[in-house]
């Protein structure tokens, strides 16, 4: 039986809840045969796997729910501090590099500090600093620095879910 | 009849600029100028010009009120760049006049030389006119996009979603279609049919005063295209992508302000959760830390004391006497206590074979023991006794206090 190309690396990387990045070569062989791992996922393991133009991985019923939500708190206050700041979020979070000292600013200064001081994973410096490699090692952020990091295109996922509550909540309302 | 010199009204234009100005103001918001407000602004500036404003027919009166010719209005809105987006339908209706004009010229062409001239002037003018309203548009509505970008009115996230998809669908994409070329019943469709027209005759037409007008028309019309392509490039290229951001963002934007209103109440999306932690793999030690980092941001974890659902035993004293009794001598109370009990219970319990022990101390019961204490070992459960040999028989006798349980 063979399997293709960087089928190891594959399967740990998806299996550890990593986001696959279009940029590395695990992800082209996954694309290239999108079908068989679609199968292998759901056949070994249950799992379904994602493939986007953005980054592919896999999602079970089992949901790390706590980590996901602390991850969308993270970017839904980074995007409304950098929009009140008149900055582009959208751009910044696409484009650009962010230094601690730049969210220290952005969490300790925020309107939202009670919420933020009630959350374990990002109330203070240290948690805060914890929560970043918690991100890197699932591929949201890359670290360019000890205390420098860009978004990788996995935080698209997070996007969709902000994009998705505004649909969710408009077809509520025409419903 | 216009009474007053040109140089006169110009002037008076420049001495009451600032009264003027805020007329403007006024009929730009309110789209009249109410008798009671004129009234308040010719006073604030504490010139009484109301005879000369009617008079050079800078305002004229409807019904009570008053309202500034377009004329003025036009120069204002010029001179003051502040022109307000036009609906598309509003240039749209060029397409109606310069096509007309345009199939006129072509059936008539070698009609009446005067009237040709006329429609050549005419078309001219509203070819410019067109351009004009055009760029007018463009540029107006790049500036409220730009307004709305840096959300100078201070207007929240779904208004912006509401005032940017109305922008795109309503202004832009129609003025799109205009200025599409290829688009045959657009107005820039249109013209590059007239330019055609002009350019053959501005070579070949027997009437030079026509050719000449032809050819007017046609470099005029190589400009007009050009600017219309340029105006074309600033809304596909500048204007759509902005306002499409301004969109898209604000969407985004009003999802995570509706999550962070309660995101404990709301489910996040499905991240897979890692169940799989090989000691010998390379990702051990990121592994082991992401572990001990859940024990940095200790929660508070809450028990409530179980109910003990378990009926309570309730030793049965006259029953296992009399099961004794029925079974003396005994040879080895101990064992014997053990052996009854599991024969009737599945499991037995610690508890249950002390309550059992206690009929050793019954003042009916006589015990014995060897001359040398003897040992036995009894397992319950998981739990090992050490207890001693002792026999019963019927008649009474101490138990040697050094003999007990350990």
């Amino acid at each position: 039986m063979e399997f293709p190309n960087h089928h190891r690396q594959i399967v740990e990387d998806l299996m550890a809840g990593k986001f696959m990045l279009p940029n590395e070569r695990t992800y082209q062989t996954v694309k290239d045969n999108e079908q068989s791992y679609t199968y292998f996922f759901k056949a070994s393991f249950n799992y379904e796997l994602r493939l986007t133009q953005d980054y592919a991985y896999v999602v079970s019923e089992e949901s790390a729910e706590m980590l996901s939500r602390d991850i969308c708190i993270f970017i839904a206050l980074l995007s409304y501090e950098l929009d009140r700041d008149g900055k582009n979020f959208l751009e910044r979070i696409q484009f650009s590099e962010f230094e601690m000292e730049e969210i220290e600013n952005y969490f300790t200064n925020s309107s939202y500090i009670d919420l933020i001081l009630s959350n374990k994973q990002l109330k203070d410096a240290d948690a805060r600093k914890n929560f970043i490699n918690t991100l890197n090692r699932r591929n949201i952020i890359e670290k360019t620095g000890d205390n420098r990091f860009v978004f990788t295109s996995a935080h698209k996922f997070f996007v969709d879910f902000a994009t998705d509550i505004v649909k969710y909540e408009n077809t509520e309302k025409e419903g | 009849m216009m009474k007053a010199e040109p140089k006169t009204i110009l002037r008076f234009l420049l001495e009451h600029y600032d009264v003027i100005a805020e007329l403007f103001e006024t009929q730009s918001n309110e789209g009249i100028i109410k008798f009671e407000v004129l009234n308040q602004i010719v006073s604030k500036h504490e010139s009484d010009i109301r005879s000369q404003l009617i008079e050079y027919k800078i305002l004229s009166p409807v019904n009570d009120n008053y309202e500034i010719r377009t004329v003025y209005f036009n120069l204002i809105e010029f001179i003051l760049s502040e022109f307000k987006p036009m609906l598309p339908e509003t240039i749209e209706k060029y397409h109606t006049s310069i096509a007309e004009l345009f199939r006129k010229i072509r059936e008539n062409i070698n009609g009446d030389k005067v009237t040709l001239s006329q429609r050549l002037n005419d078309l001219a003018i509203e070819v410019r006119s067109f351009y004009e309203m055009v760029e007018r548009n463009t540029q107006s509505l790049l500036q409220e996009t730009r307004e709305l970008k840096a959300n100078v009115k201070k207007i929240d996230y779904r208004e912006k979603i509401v005032r940017a998809s109305r922008w795109i669908d309503e202004y832009i994409i129609p003025l799109n279609k205009i200025l599409d070329i290829n688009h045959s019943t657009s107005v820039a469709n249109k013209l590059y049919e007239i330019s055609e027209l002009s350019n053959k005759y501005r070579l070949n037409f027997d009437d030079e005063n026509a050719r000449i007008q032809f050819e007017k028309l046609y470099f005029q019309l190589i400009q007009v295209n050009d600017n219309l392509l340029r105006q074309s490039k600033i809304l596909t290229n500048e204007l759509l992508p902005l306002i499409e951001r301004i969109r898209t963002e604000s969407i985004i934007l009003t999802g995570w302000i509706t999550y962070l209103k309660n995101p404990y109440k709301r489910k996040a999306p499905k991240l897979l959760k890692r169940k799989e932690v090989s000691v010998y793999s390379k990702d051990t030690f990121f592994n082991a830390s992401e572990i001990f980092e859940q024990f940095k941001n200790e929660t508070d974890v809450y028990f409530e004391e179980e109910e003990n659902e378990a009926e309570k035993w309730i030793f049965d004293k006259d029953h296992y006497t009399k099961k004794l009794k029925d079974n003396l001598p005994v040879d080895n109370f101990f064992s014997w206590c053990n052996k009854t009990l599991k024969e009737d219970y599945k499991k037995v319990e610690i508890e249950k074979f002390f309550a059992l022990t206690t009929l050793a101390f019954d003042e009916d019961i006589e015990r014995e023991y060897g001359a040398k204490p003897q040992f036995d070992k009894i397992k319950i459960n998981d739990l090992t006794l050490t207890v001693p040999k002792v026999t019963i028989n019927q008649q009474s006798q101490l138990i040697d206090p050094n003999h007990g349980i350990s």
